[in-house]
């Protein structure tokens, strides 16, 4: 047992998955439950472990309500795991050797993370290896408000060591069943986020960039196959779907650039004679994002 | 249950998925019908799916590598958790010869012993092993007619001081009794030290000789950057606390 070590997880209905959780880090001194009113044998599954349990209120976003949790805990270092996450075989050990490794020069440990789809493991571009801070000195670490922000560390960025991914224990999680369930997740993400209110910095375009971006940077079919597509696809429209998310919360400030809200994942399909609104042709826009793709690659070391 | 199988595998998936099927035909050809499978994933950098080998086979995934004893270990602890007759340690990279179980089981029988290991060759028909021989005065474990034509060595069953753990049926009350493999031995010579420690117990090691399988043979990356150290813990435990193969002469049934 590592008696050094609390494990502070938030459930909402996890008896589907929260046994692996709770099956591969029974060697934790403390395992605290935050559970948010499940109603499906989630707190029976964790009592029956030995977990404590503790009722939070149902909240969208998990992370606003990290920190408070985490005051409860006495051990000196804290792991934070989803319901839907798991270690695996080892991670005891790995464990005790990171606290020993890095324990005396950092406060926080970032471990890569293996996304799944099903039971595959995703290794394309921005989603491996998504090193994930939460394994860290209690009372180091901050959460921020929103879904998914990277935590701040109290003392600083440099008390935080990312592991190299290869040879290193990584936190597998069982993100999607399917693709149905990931276009299912991100609209509750962008649904429930936080936006800026003011509405002098929205800008759509803003949000149309970063879709291309997405696109260019998780196209990664040399890692992910075929599946690559629609998982950079999928996360583009996420972008979109933000970006209409905000301009109705500000009370659609300003005319939308329709055209640019249409499919984006091959620009070969864009009309050749659409224009924007500031009258510059689509062509221009489709170079660039080659170009920005063509750079990516570059830096990937891979062929065009 | 009457058998474990503990694969450990670090990639290698096409290899593993051949030797796969060519198991589940020998444990058919030897009757034996309960039984769990347990590939351990060591660290491969893609990790094997749950169902990347069919429902019956489970896997158990390290992310940081773990020694091969520790990888078996984990395995045996596994797959044997409820209890089990036999234990079978196996390499992704041996494709068995459907009666290799049946054969391996039988001379275990034949030999009274309590580890049986199985004749393996080179994919050009020669021996890669048909048991283990201990030179000395160092104690140097070698495989004995190794790269000799495997029709030119003899198939009559004999007693060794020990043999591959790329094939290796164990009784399960010895391997409980021995704590497995000792794990100080990073890569390599584990095996060895096992069988040696079976026979200070008392217990006779043998090898089936009637069938050949494959073993393709340190197909793992990385395989030997562990082997000086190995070796080096290995003699210091044995050196003068076994006995020379060369010496004495061959062990016989």
């Amino acid at each position: 047992m590592l008696s050094q070590v609390t494990l502070i997880t938030h459930t909402r209905n996890s008896a589907k998955t929260l046994p692996r959780l709770l099956g591969t880090t029974g060697w934790a001194a403390r395992r605290i439950i935050v559970d948010m009113h499940s109603n499906d044998g989630t707190r029976d599954i964790a009592a029956a472990a030995g977990c404590e349990i503790i009722d939070a209120p149902l909240v969208d976003a998990v992370d606003e309500i990290r920190n408070e949790f985490l005051d409860m805990v006495e051990t000196e270092w804290t792991l934070v795991l989803d319901s839907d996450e798991f270690l695996p075989a080892g991670a005891e050990q790995a464990i005790a050797d990171l606290i020993t490794r890095y324990g005396p020069s950092h406060d926080a440990i970032g471990l890569p993370r293996y996304n799944m789809l099903g039971d595959g493991h995703l290794h394309g571009s921005l989603w491996y290896p998504d090193h994930q801070i939460r394994l860290f000195k209690t009372g180091t670490l901050r959460w921020q408000q929103g879904h998914h922000r990277r935590p701040e560390a109290v003392g600083g960025p440099g008390r935080i060591v990312k592991l190299p991914p290869e040879g290193s224990l990584h936190i597998h999680h069982a993100a999607y069943r399917n693709l149905e369930e990931l276009i299912g997740k991100q609209l509750h993400y962008a649904l429930t986020d936080h936006y800026d209110t003011d509405q002098d910095t929205f800008d759509f375009n803003e949000y149309v960039s970063r879709a291309y971006l997405q696109y260019a940077r998780r196209f990664d079919p040399h890692a992910d196959g075929e599946l690559s597509g629609a998982l950079a696809t999928i996360m583009a429209w996420d972008q979109i779907m933000r970006g209409l998310i905000h301009w109705e919360r500000l009370g659609r400030p300003s005319e939308l650039p329709a055209v640019f809200t249409l499919p984006i994942a091959t620009t070969s399909e864009v009309p050749k004679t659409a224009v924007r609104r500031d009258g510059r042709k689509v062509r221009k826009l489709q170079l660039k994002r080659h170009k920005l793709r063509r750079i990516l690659q570059k830096l990937r070391g891979r062929p065009h | 249950m009457e058998m474990t199988i503990v694969i450990p595998s670090r990639g290698l998936a096409a290899l593993l998925t051949a030797c796969l099927r060519l198991l589940h035909v020998a444990l058919a050809e030897a009757g034996i019908s309960d039984h769990r499978i347990v590939v351990v994933d060591n660290a491969t950098p893609h990790p094997f799916a749950s169902d990347r080998f069919g429902p019956q086979v489970e896997i158990l995934r390290f992310d940081v590598p773990q020694s091969f004893s520790h990888a078996c270990n984990a395995g045996v602890r596994r797959g044997a958790a409820q209890g089990c007759r036999h234990v079978f340690l196996l390499n992704n990279d041996v494709l068995l010869h459907p009666r290799a179980i049946a054969e391996m089981l039988a001379a275990k029988q034949a030999a009274k012993a309590a580890v049986s290991g199985a004749r393996l060759v080179f994919p050009d028909d020669t021996i890669q092993h048909c048991g283990v021989r201990i030179g000395g005065p160092r104690p140097i474990p070698y495989h004995e007619h190794i790269h000799t034509p495997t029709p030119l060595v003899s198939r009559r069953l004999r007693t060794y001081q020990a043999v591959t753990g790329a094939a290796m049926i164990i009784d399960h009350a010895l391997y409980d009794e021995l704590g497995g493999l000792d794990e100080c031995y990073p890569f390599a010579y584990e095996d060895v030290d096992f069988c040696l420690r079976a026979r200070q117990k008392g217990h006779r090691i043998t090898c089936a000789q009637a069938v050949d399988s494959v073993h393709f043979a340190s197909m793992t990356p990385g395989r030997f950057r562990h082997e000086d150290e190995s070796r080096a813990i290995f003699e210091a435990r044995w050196a003068g606390r076994c006995t020379s193969d060369t010496e004495e002469g061959l062990y016989k049934c």
